[in-house]
């Protein structure tokens, strides 16, 4: 954690937009990621897909 | 009255866009009641309990697809208001594409794109939180989880696992942090400094942070931790290597510990880290045993004003005294107490940050008594419906009851202003109290919004010749996007009483009802 405090703070940012867009108008590194649901929210079908890995 | 529903296949939107989106469509003409929302086995039982099912939606609508179901006074006008809900969401594409920038769909094509990142901040469905979290772990990184509703098994693998590898994990349901002068969701913009604070309580977070900003000092780090971290079964995780972090860091000259009064073995375990410590630390357990915080060598404080004042006493060298610091508001109770009529008796606490509601019942509990509440507040009486008052009554608004499918009440006041004008209409209200929470992400004017409300209120009591006293504090920095001293002004100017603190504000009304 105290390579965190001395570092400069880049966000990669899931789910809610607006949270990375008040970090964008405030100039803080950030990338949004559009995130949906895997497997279409398929449970059954995520499931499977995990075993796969 | 028809009702018409409308399904866009594999079209996927955050919760507090669709929840915005959803308002404005039931802010149009004709339109009674209207929800979008993604199709979710939850979310249809949602629009069944809202009068907006239908058959069409029920077999159509699959957890990738979007649901636009409107109810309005006829054809025409529904359908007028699904086409506005459809331009809406195309705009938001067109934007998307338009500023041109790369915009991934997983964590791993993110990473790959920005390396170096060393937070990941999470406010997807609960469900799906343990799946990215373990992969973002495994890849080195910090995380936040604002999400609620993760189990409390999938917290503590999160947590452990992040404890393996010396990375911090705040969370789940946190709601505020500020990381090395980045506020992280509902933080305030707070000057940089020598106090540290970790905090298991979000608005007690804001609370302390802004207070310190407001006597002229800064925050070093702001860590959340989520408000079960301390709990025995997490076991404070997320406390102790925060608490453990602060005291090492060379830039934390002062500690600040905020929390609700966690189980008895976690309270061992942080008063016996900050028991070796030469830093001096603060610990305001909301309610909690002070003589066990200073016997542990801490200094306990026994609000959240306390808390911040003390920090700034110490950090500047000095004695900490918290004598004077809640000031005593006799002399201005007895003066406004002639306002209020011979039937106006009681407090009506319409709250938005749940650690400021909890704050008020631990320091009316003596003085104003039955309180009725939505809170687990044993000191206190549970309120039958949480949508009628009775005697004194203190409201956190951002509790699960009113949150189901809605957005937080610091992003949208709509269901608390109507209660302020409920609350009105009866002649035994002597107060209503109300806390306006500022900064990032929160709702962009809620002095303004609040103003709409006590204007309506004001103008019914005065038709049967009452006065209702408001009184609100305000949580914020000038610094913020709302600007602290401008609500402030917004509301004096009103006639609304505006205290420095919440502490302050329910000390007041201590003395007026007591």
């Amino acid at each position: 954690m105290e390579k965190l405090f001395r570092s400069e703070l880049k966000i990669i940012n899931m789910g809610l937009e607006g949270f990375a867009e008040t970090l964008k108008e405030r100039e803080t590194p950030v990338m949004h990621v559009r995130w949906q649901p895997p497997a279409m929210g398929n449970d059954d079908l995520l499931s499977l897909l995990d075993k796969l890995k | 009255m028809v009702l018409k529903s409308y399904i866009s296949k594999n079209t996927f939107r955050d919760s507090v866009y669709l929840m915005r989106l959803s308002n404005t469509v039931r802010n149009f003409d004709g339109v009674i009641e209207a929800e979008v929302i993604i199709g979710t086995d939850h979310n249809k039982k949602f629009l069944q309990s809202g009068g907006l099912w239908s058959e069409e939606v029920e077999k159509g609508a699959g957890s990738n697809d979007l649901i636009i179901a409107v109810k309005a006074e006829n054809e025409e006008k529904a359908e007028k208001a699904i086409q506005s809900a459809l331009d809406e969401l195309n705009k938001s594409v067109e934007r998307e594409n338009l500023l041109g920038e790369f915009v991934p769909r997983t964590f791993e094509t993110a990473l790959k794109n920005f390396p170096g990142a060393n937070m990941a901040l999470i406010s997807i469905p609960g469900r799906y939180v343990e799946r990215e979290v373990h992969q973002i772990l495994d890849a080195g990184l910090n995380v936040m989880i604002f999400s609620d509703n993760v189990t409390l098994e999938t917290e503590i693998s999160l947590k452990k696992k992040a404890e393996e590898k010396g990375l911090l994990v705040m969370g789940p349901d946190c709601g505020t942090a500020i990381i090395n002068g980045v506020p992280l969701a509902f933080a305030n913009e707070v000057k940089q400094g020598e106090i540290g604070i970790v905090a298991a309580a979000g608005t007690g977070l804001q609370e302390v942070s802004t207070l310190i900003n407001n006597l002229g000092e800064g925050i070093s780090q702001g860590i959340g931790t989520g408000g079960r971290d301390v709990k025995e079964a997490v076991g404070g995780i997320s406390m102790l290597m925060g608490l453990k972090a602060l005291l090492e860091d060379d830039q934390t000259k002062v500690v600040v510990i905020v929390s609700k009064p966690p189980d008895a073995a976690v309270t061992e375990k942080v008063l016996a880290v900050a028991e070796k410590s030469d830093k001096p630390i603060v610990v305001n357990f909301l309610g909690g045993d002070l003589e066990q915080v200073r016997s542990a060598g801490c200094i306990p404080a026994a609000t959240l004003k306390e808390a911040a004042y003390l920090a700034v006493s110490l950090s500047r060298g000095k004695q900490a005294e918290t004598e004077g610091v809640v000031k005593d508001y006799s002399d201005l109770a007895a003066k406004v107490k002639n306002k209020l009529t011979e039937k106006q008796k009681y407090l009506r606490a319409l709250y938005s940050g749940g650690t400021l509601a909890y704050e008020a019942l631990i320091m009316l509990q003596d003085q104003v008594k039955p309180i009725y509440t939505n809170l687990s507040y044993k000191q206190a009486e549970k309120i039958a419906d949480v949508y009628k008052s009775v005697k004194h009554t203190v409201i956190d608004f951002g509790e699960d009851e009113f949150t189901q499918g809605r957005l937080h009440p610091m992003i949208d006041p709509a269901l608390r202003n109507s209660r302020i004008i409920n609350e009105a209409k009866d002649p035994e209200t002597a107060v209503i109290m109300l806390d306006l929470v500022l900064g990032y992400n929160a709702h962009p004017d809620p002095a303004g919004s609040a103003l709409e409300a006590i204007h309506e209120a004001q103008s019914i009591a005065a038709k049967e010749n009452r006065q209702i006293i408001f009184v609100t504090s305000v949580c914020g920095t000038d610094a913020d996007p709302q600007q602290r001293d401008k609500q402030v002004a917004k509301l004096e100017k009103a006639g609304v009483l505006v205290f420095p603190s919440n502490a302050d504000a329910v000390s007041f009304i201590g003395a007026l009802l007591s």
